[in-house]
């Protein structure tokens, strides 16, 4: 039931097809391959090599690191704060509980 | 006494949660093509590194690395745990905070709990610093059943990039098993605790941080208090730099937390070339804001947690006994998506992931795998 709900969380998930909205970075395409006869592969053949060992080519070698937000130079405008301020316990908690 | 049959894997992504997930579930592994086309392919130093560290604190596993460092082969062993004599370097090309989020989850399931000294570094701007582990890490592990009177982490020597020298003496419990959880209660915070340090530089540089960090939360929340550890000498390791970390305390018992430090870069591309160009740290005042601003943006999300541990509070649903745990977080991190499917691969596990309407947040209900400690001495 709950799946029905939010095909698009899960999708994103688990789901094989899909989009890349997660995937990151270009792979260093600098590469001295001497081992195999080619010595150039177009980045393209090696993700397609990739997609079709059933490897979604987007989550690739992409760096194991847990951290992800970074220093944050934005400031909270006016506007922002009287949303953050009801996660606060000075904020309005009754409004913050409504939600 | 059958062949091993191997678990075949491609790609360095995930390195950590499938050597774990490997080990918890005696699933012995094949990984290929780690980084076959890059300037430095295979094996990169701090995951041989993680290797030498599982090896350390297990029994009778078996790594082979092939020819160029591009394909490993994993057969896991008996996680022994126990008081371990030796101190174990952590390869500088990482934080201790890399090492830590696997072995503390691997060494709850160990035979003895565990009591061992990383050396290494202890803050970066890249992993969650050994600071937020004890504020926020061994929290969420509370949370699962593990005795948290007695997780401790001692901070002897703090270490920074490019060269480490920090040390630390961590103690982790070993369970029976974890307890599943009902944590959607993110609560309202109330307090803001949290530390900065300096090391070989003034600690003028705390106090700027402070400074800068109180004008942003002050007008939120007046119950703040950020405590400093200036380091000379030995304990302050071999390079300079700061840093600060913050953790916010909510009214259910959640804790946020976030952490940054500014060090000199390591110049692992250039090896020693960019030693004369040393680029100037990022100002304190710049980093005490930037790390507040980044709070408030944690806190924003609505989770029981912040986005760095959603990686380990998955794996902590996953490893429960078949009961239903369900779990609020913010938005889905790239690395909580990398945790889940890596689940769903060892597994066998699915969580049900539901977007709640009213905030920003996710919820995610599983079912334990049903994981025990078999390691454990029966008494």
């Amino acid at each position: 039931i709950l799946a029905r709900k939010s095909p698009s969380l899960m999708q994103l998930v688990y789901g094989e097809s899909t989009n890349n909205s997660t995937s990151m970075d270009e792979e260093n395409d600098s590469s001295e391959d001497e081992e195999n006869g080619d010595f150039f592969i177009p980045k393209e053949e090696i993700k397609k090599q990739y997609t079709r060992d059933g490897l979604d080519d987007g989550m690739v070698h992409t760096e194991d690191c847990s951290k992800c937000a970074k220093l944050m130079s934005q400031k909270w405008d006016e506007k922002d704060h009287g949303e953050i301020r009801n996660r606060f316990v000075s904020g309005n908690l009754a409004k913050a509980a409504r939600r | 006494m059958g062949k091993t049959v191997y678990k075949k894997l491609k790609g360095s992504q995930s390195f950590r949660q499938r050597l774990l997930l490997s080990t918890l579930s005696s699933t012995p592994i094949t990984i290929e093509d780690i980084r076959p086309n890059q300037t430095y392919s295979g094996l990169a130093k701090h995951e041989i590194s993680l290797l030498r560290l599982f090896d350390t604190v297990s029994d009778g596993c078996i790594v082979e690395i092939y020819e160029t460092g591009t394909k490993l082969k994993y057969k896991p062993g008996t996680i022994m745990g126990g008081r371990v004599n030796h101190p174990f370097q952590c390869d500088v090309s990482r934080s201790i905070g890399y090492y830590l989020e696997p072995l503390i989850v691997l060494c709850l399931f160990a035979k003895e709990p565990l009591n061992i000294r990383l050396k290494g570094i202890t803050n970066d701007s890249k992993d969650p610093s050994v600071d937020t582990f004890k504020s926020a890490a061994f929290h969420i592990l509370k949370r699962f059943g593990v005795d948290f009177e007695a997780m401790s982490l001692k901070i002897e020597s703090r270490g920074l990039p490019p060269n480490g020298g920090g040390e630390v003496v961590l103690s982790l419990p070993i369970v029976q098993s974890l307890t599943a959880v009902n944590w959607i209660d993110e609560g309202f915070v109330k307090k803001i605790r949290g530390v900065t340090f300096s090391t070989k530089v003034s600690s003028q540089f705390e106090t700027s941080m402070i400074r800068a960090a109180r004008g942003v939360v002050n007008p939120l929340v007046s119950d703040v208090h950020i405590f400093t550890d200036h380091r000379t000498g030995p304990p302050a390791g071999n390079s300079p730099g700061y840093g600060i970390s913050l953790v916010a305390e909510t009214t259910s018992g959640c804790y946020i937390s976030v952490d940054t430090a500014a060090a000199h870069v390591r110049d692992e591309d250039t090896s020693g070339l960019a030693d004369d160009v040393k680029k100037d740290l990022m100002p304190p005042e710049e980093i005490g804001e930037g790390i507040a601003n980044t709070l408030l943006g944690e806190i924003a999300q609505s989770g029981v947690i912040d986005s760095s541990y959603q990686g380990l509070l998955f794996l902590l649903c996953a490893l429960c006994p078949q009961d239903v745990s369900k779990v609020r977080v913010g938005k889905l991190s790239q690395h909580g998506i990398e945790t889940l499917r890596n689940i769903k691969d060892f597994l066998d596990l699915t969580f049900i992931i539901k977007p709640d309407p009213d905030t920003q947040s996710v919820i995610l209900k599983c079912i334990g795998c049903g994981m025990k400690n078999l390691s454990r001495k029966v008494s």
